[in-house]
């Protein structure tokens, strides 16, 4: 199936007027700037801005929410390069060459080349994402309740096995969130499910409270922790830009872990701080002078910038083509444009593509937008890192709380989301990887009908798993995902007995 | 033991849930078991690696349980207590006395905890400016109704 030119032209025309324009700046500078806040991620930003989004149009609010996630990629390096303090976990591999970088004086080189490199790999991902989308959309045509429902078994069976050793932990957090999706009436049968009585909760627990608690009042409370430890000292920033020497050596590593971040970001589970420790690591294997590595060498910054960004624009394929987020961040835009009335899906690529071009002009637009933003803008932005913590704190809880009331006007959400926040919390503290809860209590319903669609047609769990082809190859890659970690933490476990016996 | 306070937490709520489950009323429409298939399998689930949980906690028995010292460290547990305190208060006032009001005292009392009786113009302007701030933008750009 060729591109239909007719609304690759619209799509950009519907993306540069003025008011999509606006969308764009504003979520490219707002992701840019929590991004940059040590601890808050694209997630909790999104989250927060969830109350903005009522009203406008899908298409918008879809535009928006993206920029806020690549502008978090562009905006996640400036404190890493600066404070060697990551803005969120795509941003670690950038302190390993970005702050020594810093420390030799290259500030200014550091921050321009992650901005250059970014938009390298943020380009490289939309042309990815106009090649790729298409043909899974049709492919996504194919599936029935059992093939959405096995599909969804192995998102969440890959989110959970890539949250690093703490498999167990991703398995009871997936368990909760999958709970709390039952709550309320069942769809099929009108049955009221461990309500407990409250009316409240008879249309079940708002999974966007879920997601401010967690996200916004929990995190707030995390950050508490650590909140009276003084950062380290700000370098002076000096010249931004890079020299041609600089360019020379980062261009191969920009292009080639562009589509290597790319598809680690279609990937369900995996995101951006997969993928830039992907790049990180494949760039020193390759480079000639792996022994710069970690003492400031420039495609060190450049890999792994390249490739999260990269991965936050792949990461919207498996969300649109098939309505199913690979991520927290994604299911968290899932979940708010759901509730603007869009369902995304194979159809969506059929019944609007005009939508679709809209959405894949305005992240080129974007991204170029945030390139000038962070180089132009670069000395203002970083005095946004100046911002005492002891301030922000307290207008994200308001924020978080302004945001729960436009929901329902309901004072039992405000409880819950306390109660969420304190969830969240506890969460981090205890090391739960908090990725596979969200994500239950989004696609939980959607699984639950689709689970008892497919056992009306096949009468026992075998033969949901044997439906089609589709089935069996999702069957497989979710005991991959689950098998692979178990079994190479049981190689290194083997390996170091027998190191140690030597 | 703080150590199996949690997985032993989340066995409970696995038994709780399967209990509540198994006495779930009937469907009138359809399978009369229907609603129950799927939280049984999240039953199941939690139970099973709650109990996966307790044993990998039960081999590290011996060694010292630190995930909760970053909590009673310094001023932290102090900032915590209050901040729940506040939201609850916050929570209460809402509706009672009006948004602003209760978003004024919200504000300065969550400033006031962070930052200290010292900066007290700081906090109050903070906490009045954004208060307004706040405000108008849900209730006059948005055109969210306020109590």
């Amino acid at each position: 199936m060729g591109i239909d030119m007719q609304y690759v032209i619209e799509g950009f025309m519907v993306a540069i007027q003025p008011q999509n324009l606006f969308w764009i700046a504003l979520g490219g500078f707002l992701g840019t700037i929590v991004g940059m806040l040590p601890g808050l991620g694209p997630a909790t930003a999104i989250a927060l801005l969830i109350p903005i989004t009522f009203g406008m149009d899908p298409t918008s609010a879809l535009i928006l929410m993206a920029a806020i996630y690549y502008g978090a990629m562009y905006g996640g390096s400036r404190s890493s390069i600066l404070l060697n303090v990551p803005g969120d976990g795509s941003a670690i591999a950038a302190t390993f060459d970005g702050y020594p970088m810093a420390q030799k004086g290259q500030a200014g080189q550091a921050l321009a080349i992650s901005a250059i490199a970014s938009l390298i790999g943020g380009l490289v991902a939309v042309v990815g994402f106009i090649l790729l989308s298409q043909p899974l959309a049709q492919f996504a045509l194919k599936f029935g309740p059992a093939e959405y429902f096995m599909l969804m078994i192995f998102t969440l069976s890959a989110i959970v096995a890539l949250a690093q050793g703490a498999m167990v932990k991703g398995f009871i957090a997936m368990g909760v969130g999958l709970l709390l999706s039952t709550i309320g009436i069942d769809l099929q049968t009108g049955v009221y499910r461990f309500t407990g009585g409250n009316v409240h909760l008879a249309d079940g627990v708002d999974f966007l409270v879920v997601i401010i608690g967690i996200y916004a009042v929990g995190e707030v409370m995390y950050n508490y922790l650590t909140i009276d430890r003084p950062l380290g000292e700000k370098k002076n920033i000096g010249k931004i830009w890079i020299t041609k020497e600089q360019w020379n050596r980062t261009k191969w590593p920009m292009l080639r872990n562009g589509p290597i971040g790319f598809l680690v970001g279609v990937l369900p589970g995996a995101g951006g701080a997969i993928a830039s420790m992907i790049s990180y690591s494949l760039e020193k294997q390759v480079s000639k002078k792996p022994e710069e590595f970690g003492e400031g060498a420039i495609e060190g910054l450049a890999a792994p910038e390249s490739s999260n960004n990269a991965a936050s624009v792949g990461a919207f394929i498996p969300m649109l083509t098939m309505g199913i987020p690979g991520s927290g961040t994604t299911a968290v835009i899932l979940g708010a444009i759901v509730m603007l009335g869009l369902k995304p899906g194979p159809l969506l690529f059929e019944n609007n593509p005009d939508m679709v071009w809209t959405f894949i002009n305005s992240m080129f637009i974007g991204n170029i937008f945030l390139v000038i933003l962070n180089i132009a803008l670069v000395a203002l932005l970083v005095r946004i890192l100046d911002t005492p913590p002891k301030t922000l704190y307290p207008i994200i809880l308001l924020l978080a709380f302004m945001g729960t009331y436009t929901l329902n006007f309901s004072m039992t959400d405000f409880v819950i989301l306390i109660v969420f926040g304190l969830i969240g919390l506890v969460m981090k503290i205890l090391q739960f990887p908090v990725a596979p809860l969200i994500l239950a209590v989004i696609v939980g319903s959607e699984m639950e009908q689709n689970l008892r669609k497919s056992l009306v047609t096949h009468d026992s769990a075998w033969g949901l798993m044997t439906a089609s082809p589709i089935t069996i190859g999702l069957v497989i890659l979710t005991i991959i995902s689950l098998g692979y970690p178990l079994l190479t933490s049981w190689l290194k476990k083997r390996k170091l007995e027998r190191s140690m016996g030597q | 033991m703080l150590r199996f306070a949690t997985p032993i937490f989340f066995m409970i709520v696995g038994f709780i849930y399967l209990i509540a489950t198994l006495n779930l009323p009937k469907a009138r429409l359809g399978d009369p078991n229907g609603p129950m298939y799927f939280p049984i399998i999240i039953a199941v689930l939690i139970i099973v690696s709650s109990a996966v949980y307790f044993f990998q906690e039960w081999k590290l028995r011996k060694e010292e349980f630190k995930e909760f010292q970053l909590i009673k460290e310094g001023r932290a547990p102090l900032y915590l207590i209050a901040t729940i305190v506040l939201m609850l208060i916050y929570t209460f006032l809402f509706e009672r006395i009006g948004f602003l009001y209760a978003t004024m005292l919200f504000l300065g009392g969550l400033m006031f905890l962070l930052n200290g009786r010292k900066r007290w113009i700081y906090n109050i302007i903070i906490a009045v400016a954004f208060s307004f701030i706040t405000w108008y933008a849900f209730a006059e750009l948005l055109q969210v109704s306020l109590p």
